[in-house]
């Protein structure tokens, strides 16, 4: 026996209207302030630099000693994992040639679990992180995508001071992604391989070197900082890089009609036959959510041991039936269809909608970690070759 | 920054048994000077925790011209739920909040008012209705329509006294199931409309289980409600209520922050009813 | 409050965060996975990306592992009981009264009167340890562990028909095989990365799948074949496949002459179970068995894969010898992509039985019988006079208990008052004995019983190895310093040891056992720890330089010659009548793992399935008109418990589910503590119940 597919509700006009004039203010007057540490592309200095790759080293091993640096690190087995360099030793394990992470450098600023404050004997303590400098050195467009999007969500509306603190002087440096995996569809996105803006710095690989673009203050003050192991980049190289990003481009081999996927999530056209095949083959291992570079869902819960102990927040996200269920027993997403439906909704329509940048951002990362090979890629493609309804 | 997600110290003043399983607790906050700045509108609802237990949205069943407390009336439904029912007075809880919009009162003076509750669902409209008596000459009738599964399970039985002693507010109860020599009408929220005749036009707000609220808008709408007139408040499991878990979202809104408080020409009724 | 607790993600200024690759806790499968440290406390757990089960991928449980470890209600001290109450102490006094009362009572009523329950949840190095403890410490064979509950008739079974009692193909190579057969298995909620290579198999390359199961598991939604037979059937139509494959002559006789003996008995014994025969026996359709037992021989590489479900039954090791021969009868076992694969439940169910914590074999299953072995053993403990006769198995240590035969007993990371059968009667036992000691990382049921509870350090704070179900020997590793006092098992193995005046049992680290148990294991003879990196090896693996086995019996098989043994089917020992009218069934949920002493504290899986249910048949719940959510009374023999109906036509009609992770329905009060006669394992998978309507008084629904 089949369930039926419940597909949320919708809102015919902006709920806003129906907000009371009390509620707007009091939403407004709480910290809206705003976000420092973002970059913007404004009035900034285009200036290009080269960073010579035997300096990197020396650059990342400076740099550490007055911050953290996040790096793509290689470990057992060959796996790359983005970590804080401990010592200077571990350089040797870099690798900027990665193809992908497999968690999403979101948890920096949003850990798979954190404390959000301790308790005892009735006080309550709170948990927040102290801000500390950090580079993120070595993210792939995609990613920095993902991190500026969840930035914008934790920002808005009651602004989400853990994440704040967490993320709070932090110096994006990109590496220009030249080595995809064959799950990638940056390209469909538009998130990659290269980005236009909203890093601090972007590298582009041109063998011997890294051509150095500058996006922010913040960047061109860390440049600053290291003066001497910068060199001016020459027309010439200008002009390589910009080769380099065509044909980094091309190696994007995966190819997905995102547009058309918006469009048809946005009108409602999908078939149902595709959320129920999703639904009837997830595993519900929660994975793509876990993964995804822009899921933000988290659950609450206590611990306590003789009235000590602390709240905390860990992931969490809508492919689990009791995310939604409710304490009387009814669950608005009760079958798994509706919930198979919800993510790509959220994604490809609802993000859309409310803030005009679509929540995938071409990674890949959801089929990678998919057991039985859903992911988004696969949905977008089998949607787009069905026939519209128009 | 405001941390938001830190709740205050509270302690309960009086507890009043509504029903089985259901209690109303007067609640005042630690801190004077919070509780004084403590504003909030009927439609609104807080963010309850027992440390170590957890926390729940719970909707404000006091009226807001009422200063220096607020009531909160609580169904042990779960874990946090049962483990506050059995709190005394001169217990601690934890509150943080108001969260979420609020019912429309400016804008609907001079109007007649239809509020329509199931169960529980009578707390937050109890809010609006308070203050609505309270400036009873501001608006036309007010009618109360309430039922619930079981006489036992309507709550706010010492209000509803007074209220049906009230000139101008009409109160007619149903009950599911009879029980304990029940007296009065046997059946659905819904059969009670007929009894609140004449209709010339209004505003209702309806609060109750999903499928009740479901029945009533499509009767409201039959009878020839405008979809604009009719405000429910959703329920969803809320983590958060500060819009950042994602548990209460629907579609592109999150119920804490977008709602409680909907139209029913924003929400559409075919497909959130299930 | 400072330095009261120190709690997950706080931090000053500096961050500590370090990731260690480490192992699953969970399942048999052994996927690779990181742990996140920070100041001390686990933050996260993600998959590796190159592992070769994990793959980038874990399964619910695997990506949620992190949350139990820090729980605030772990044991952190020693507790003594007095006064009847359990108390907090040190460890030399814990220590020191271990030593001293488990001496006393062996030197008192001799070393039968004491046993040893070792954990599939620890690692292979504290299995041999705790193993070394009972027979050269207290020469005590009474040594067991949960296989003995979970595939005792595979070690049994597959050891004399190929030799080797472990799944001959790797995980890896699901991905290529084009035929599954998977009974008894629950494979995607049991063995999820398994189950999951098996839905793209059928889904992205079109392989074969039959599915024999009396429960409509989701591998069904994929499968060619659904066989259902009746619970406790299987000798009955895995000898009608047989049957139809001679009929048909889809036999492999090349490979039935060269590999093979007792194929004649074979043939004699399987020519009465002809499909129509079988359809009686078992409710499978004939048409559906032919289907079936053709698909199966015609395919080239084809895999049995089987579970619980064959072996909890008092015929389950005949069930296991009945799969082993069709495989033998079809070639289809000692090749890449095609074998026998039981599915094993634990972490570290695998290594428990190679590292020899069962009565009746030391590592690497060479018997305690055997003097020559012996005499390895002695030479290298530093003893004389190890036991030659077999001990007590887990049930036959309760059993014994409640006679009082067993006196003293010490338990290590498992919780038989919830898992075990008849858990009354196992109570009784506990409360029966004059010592019992409880090694476990939290408080759990069994632990209530204790004289002295020993906290343990978790999986997040301990090196060693686990041996995956395709005997992978792979590390676990310290991500974290345990809580409080806590100590490795390992450790206080040692200590105990230590105190008993045994001076052989004096280790620095994990790998020094390792390296001990490699030189008296033959299988596990090049297992170092420094080859262990990254992602472990297979065994057999006899030396330094080996390679490490993917698949068994390549060539020849692991005891020469493959030996057929026909089995006759025999019905289970407790089936419905009048009275006790529905047949039950028992087993695991996706979201939890067993006695849910970690899972219940994982907040994500305890809310997806908070409390226990029973399966009922729509039809069923129609006739004794009771609805979804209503509790109801089941019964056995033995017990009863209350419980909540789910509707679901998962069950077949006139059969129930109850899954047996909640102590608040607790399923094993129900079951048939009766054993197979050679394994001695539990008919988990059938027992007679009843079920009543219950009327609860004044409940607001
Ligand atoms: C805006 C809003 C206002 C509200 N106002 C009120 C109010 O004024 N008064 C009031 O009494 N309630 C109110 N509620 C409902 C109240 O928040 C819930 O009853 C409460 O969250 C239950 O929490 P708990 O911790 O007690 O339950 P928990 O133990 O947390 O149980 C809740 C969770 O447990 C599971 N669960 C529990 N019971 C069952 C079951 N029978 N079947 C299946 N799963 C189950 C579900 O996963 C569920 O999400 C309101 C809810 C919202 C969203
Ligand atoms: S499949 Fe098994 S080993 Fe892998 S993550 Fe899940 S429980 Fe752990
Ligand atoms: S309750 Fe968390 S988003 Fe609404």
């Amino acid at each position: 026996m089949r369930e039926g597919c419940v597909v949320e509700v919708g809102f015919s006009e902006p709920v806003a209207r129906y907000l009371c004039p009390v509620t707007v203010a009091a939403v407004a007057d709480r910290g809206r302030q705003g976000w420092v540490h973002r970059s913007t592309i404004d009035d900034i200095n285009m200036n290009n630099r080269i960073l010579l790759k035997r300096n990197i080293n020396e650059l990342l091993a400076r740099s550490a000693e007055a911050r953290e640096v996040y790096l793509p690190l290689e470990g057992p087995g060959g796996d790359v994992q983005f970590l804080p360099l401990q010592e200077p030793k571990e350089l040797d394990n870099l690798n900027l040639n990665y193809d992908q992470l497999i968690i999403p450098p979101k948890n920096i600023g949003f850990p798979q679990l954190e404390s959000l404050f301790e308790f005892k004997d009735g006080e309550i303590n709170p948990t927040v992180p102290v801000p500390s400098r950090h580079i993120l050195f070595g993210l792939r467009a995609c990613d920095l995508k993902g991190i500026l999007f969840v930035d914008d969500f934790f920002r808005k509306n009651f602004e989400d001071i853990y994440y704040r603190h967490r993320t709070e002087g932090r110096l994006t440096v990109v590496v220009g992604c030249t080595s995809p995996s064959p799950n990638c569809f940056c390209t469909s996105t538009s998130t990659g391989p290269f980005i236009e803006d909203g890093f601090d710095l972007q590298l582009v690989d041109l063998g011997e070197r890294y051509l150095v673009e500058v996006g922010s203050e913040n960047g061109e003050r860390f440049i600053g900082e290291f003066e001497e192991l910068f060199l001016d980049a020459s027309k010439d190289e200008i002009h390589h890089s910009g080769e380099v990003k065509v044909t980094a481009a091309k190696a994007v081999t995966l190819k997905v009609d995102f547009k058309e996927a918006i469009r048809r999530l946005t009108e409602d056209d999908v078939p149902r036959e595709i959320y129920e095949e999703i639904a009837e083959r997830c595993i519900y291992c929660g994975g793509c959510l876990y993964v995804c570079p822009t899921c933000t869902c988290f659950n609450l819960f206590d611990d306590m041991k003789e009235g000590e102990g602390a709240r905390f927040r860990n992931w969490d996200g809508c492919v689990f039936e009791g995310y939604t269920r409710e304490a009387s027993g009814y669950n608005p997403r009760r079958d798994k269809c509706s919930r198979a439906a919800r993510r790509y909704e959220h994604k490809l329509k609802y993000d859309y909608q409310e803030t005009g940048i679509s929540g995938c951002v071409g990674c890949g990362r959801c089929l990678t970690s998919c057991p039985v090979n859903i992911g988004i890629s696969n949905f977008i493609e089998q949607l787009t070759g069905l026939d519209s309804k128009q | 920054m405001k941390n938001e997600y830190i709740p205050y110290p509270a302690i309960i003043e009086s507890v009043r048994e509504e029903g089985p399983e259901t209690e109303t607790f007067r609640i005042v906050f630690e801190d004077e000077g919070m509780m004084e700045g403590f504003g909030y509108q009927p439609g609104q609802f807080v963010q309850v925790s027992l440390l170590g237990v957890g926390e729940a949205p719970i909707s404000i069943a006091s009226s807001p011209h009422h200063r220096g407390f607020i009531e909160l009336t609580i169904r042990g439904m779960g874990k946090l739920t049962r483990a506050i029912n059995r709190l005394e007075s001169g217990d601690k809880i934890y509150i943080r909040g108001p969260y979420g919009n609020i019912f429309p009162f400016e804008g609907v003076k001079g109007r007649d008012m239809y509020f329509i509750a199931g169960g529980i669902g009578l707390a937050p409209l109890k809010s609006m209705i308070d203050l609505v008596l309270a400036r009873r000459e501001e608006f036309g009738r007010v009618v109360l329509l309430y039922g619930a599964r079981t006489p036992s399970g309507l709550c706010f039985k010492e209000e509803i006294k007074v209220w049906r002693e009230l000139e101008g507010m009409e109160v007619r109860l149903i009950a599911d199931i009879p029980e304990g020599g029940w007296t009065g009408r046997t059946g659905v929220v819904t059969e009670l409309w007929e009894e609140a005749e004449p209709w010339r036009g209004g505003v209702a707000y309806i609060c109750g289980p999903p499928t009740m609220m479901k029945c009533v808008v499509e009767k409201l709408i039959r009878t020839g409600f405008n979809k604009e007139d009719i405000y429910l408040t959703l329920e969803r499991q809320m983590k958060c209520g500060i819009g950042k878990c994602g548990h209460c979202s629907i579609g592109g809104k999150f119920v804490c922050i977008d709602g409680p408080v909907f139209s029913a020409a924003g929400a559409n009724i075919e497909k959130w009813g299930r | 409050m400072k330095g009261v607790v120190c709690l997950v993600g706080k931090f000053e200024g500096e961050r500590s965060v370090s990731r260690i690759l480490t192992t699953c806790i969970y399942c048999g499968c052994g996927c690779g996975l990181y742990l996140d440290a920070d100041q001390g406390r686990i933050i996260g757990s993600y998959p590796s990306g190159n592992h070769p089960v994990s793959r980038g991928a874990l399964c619910v449980k695997g990506w949620n592992s992190y949350e139990f470890v820090n729980k605030l209600d772990r044991l952190t001290k020693p507790l003594i009981r007095r006064n009847g109450r359990l108390e907090e102490s040190g460890w030399e006094e814990a220590l020191d009264l271990v030593s001293r009362r488990l001496l006393e009572i062996g030197d008192r009523t001799g070393p039968d009167s004491l046993a040893f329950l070792s954990s599939a949840k620890t690692t292979n190095e504290e299995n041999y340890l705790m193993m070394k403890l009972a027979r050269a410490v207290f020469r005590a064979n009474n040594i067991d562990h949960c296989a003995r509950l979970c595939h005792a008739s595979t070690v049994v079974g597959l050891k004399a028909a190929f030799g080797s009692g472990a799944m001959t193909n790797s995980i890896e190579e699901f991905e290529d095989a084009d035929c599954f057969l998977v009974t008894g298995s629950d494979t995607t909620a049991q063995h999820p990365l398994i189950g999951s290579r098996i839905i793209n198999a059928v889904r992205d390359r079109s392989a074969a799948l039959i599915v024999a199961d009396p429960r409509n598991i989701e591998l069904v939604k994929y499968a060619d074949i659904h066989l259902r037979q009746k619970n406790g059937t299987d000798v009955a139509w895995i000898n009608g496949m047989m049957n139809v494959i001679i009929e048909e002559g889809l036999h492999a006789s090349r490979y039935i002459e060269e590999r093979t003996e007792g194929f004649a008995k074979l043939r004699e014994v399987v020519k009465d179970y002809t499909p129509g025969y079988v359809e009686v026996i078992t409710g499978i359709p004939a048409y559906l068995l032919v289907a079936s037992a053709r698909i199966y021989a015609r395919s080239e590489k084809a895999m049995i894969i089987y579970s619980m479900g064959i072996t909890q039954h008092v015929t389950g090791v005949d069930n296991v010898k009945s799969l082993a021969n069709l495989a033998m009868l079809t070639g289809h076992v000692g090749f890449r992509s095609t074998g026998v694969n039981p599915l094993r439940g634990q972490n570290n169910v695998q290594g428990a039985c190679d590292m020899g914590a069962l009565p009746k074999v030391f590592t690497g299953y060479q018997s305690v019988g055997d003097k020559e072995v012996r005499e390895k053993f002695e030479a290298v403990w530093g003893v004389k006079d190890l036991p030659a006769v077999p001990g007590l198995t887990v049930t036959e240590i309760f059993d014994r208990a409640r006679k009082g035969d067993v006196r003293g007993l010490y338990i290590i990371g498992e919780n038989p008052a919830l898992s075990d059968p008849d858990s009354n009667r196992v109570r009784v036992a506990l409360q029966q004995l004059d010592f019992l000691v409880v090694q476990d990382i939290f408080l759990s049921e069994t632990a209530e019983y204790a004289d002295v509870v020993l906290p343990a350090a978790g999986f997040a704070e301990k090196d060693g190895t686990f041996t995956n179900t395709e005997r992978r020997v792979q590390r676990i590793r310290k991500a974290i310093d345990p809580p409080g006092e806590a100590r490795a098992d390992w450790e206080i193995i040692s200590g105990v040891a230590e105190r008993c005046g045994y001076k052989g049992m004096r280790y620095s680290s994990p790998s020094e056992i390792m390296d001990e148990i490699a030189e008296l294991t033959p299988i596990y003879g090049g297992m170092r720890y420094d080859r262990l990196e990254p992602f472990g090896l297979q065994w057999p693996c006899p030396s330094r330089d080996h390679p490490g086995t993917p698949y068994l019996h390549k060539g020849t098989f692991a005891r020469g010659k493959g030996q057929f043994m026909p089995a006759v089917y025999i019905a289970p020992d407790e089936l419905p009548d009048q009275e006790y009218s529905f047949l039950l069934s028992t087993g695991r949920v996706y979201w939890h793992w067993h006695t849910g002493t970690m899972t219940r504290r994982t907040s994500t899986l305890d809310r997806e399935v908070p409390e226990a249910y029973v399966e009922l048949h729509p039809r069923d719940a129609e006739r004794m008109q009771v609805i979804g959510g209503e509790e109801v009374r089941v019964s056995s023999r033995r017990g009863n418990i209350e419980i909540r109906v789910k509707i679901t036509e998962k069950v077949k009609e006139g059969s129930v589910f109850i899954p047996f992770h909640f102590k608040e329905a607790a399923a094993n009060i129900l079951t048939n503590p009766a054993v197979d006669p050679t394994a001695k394992i539990p008919e988990y998978k059938v027992c007679a119940v009843k079920i009543e309507k219950m009327i609860k008084c004044g409940k607001v629904v």
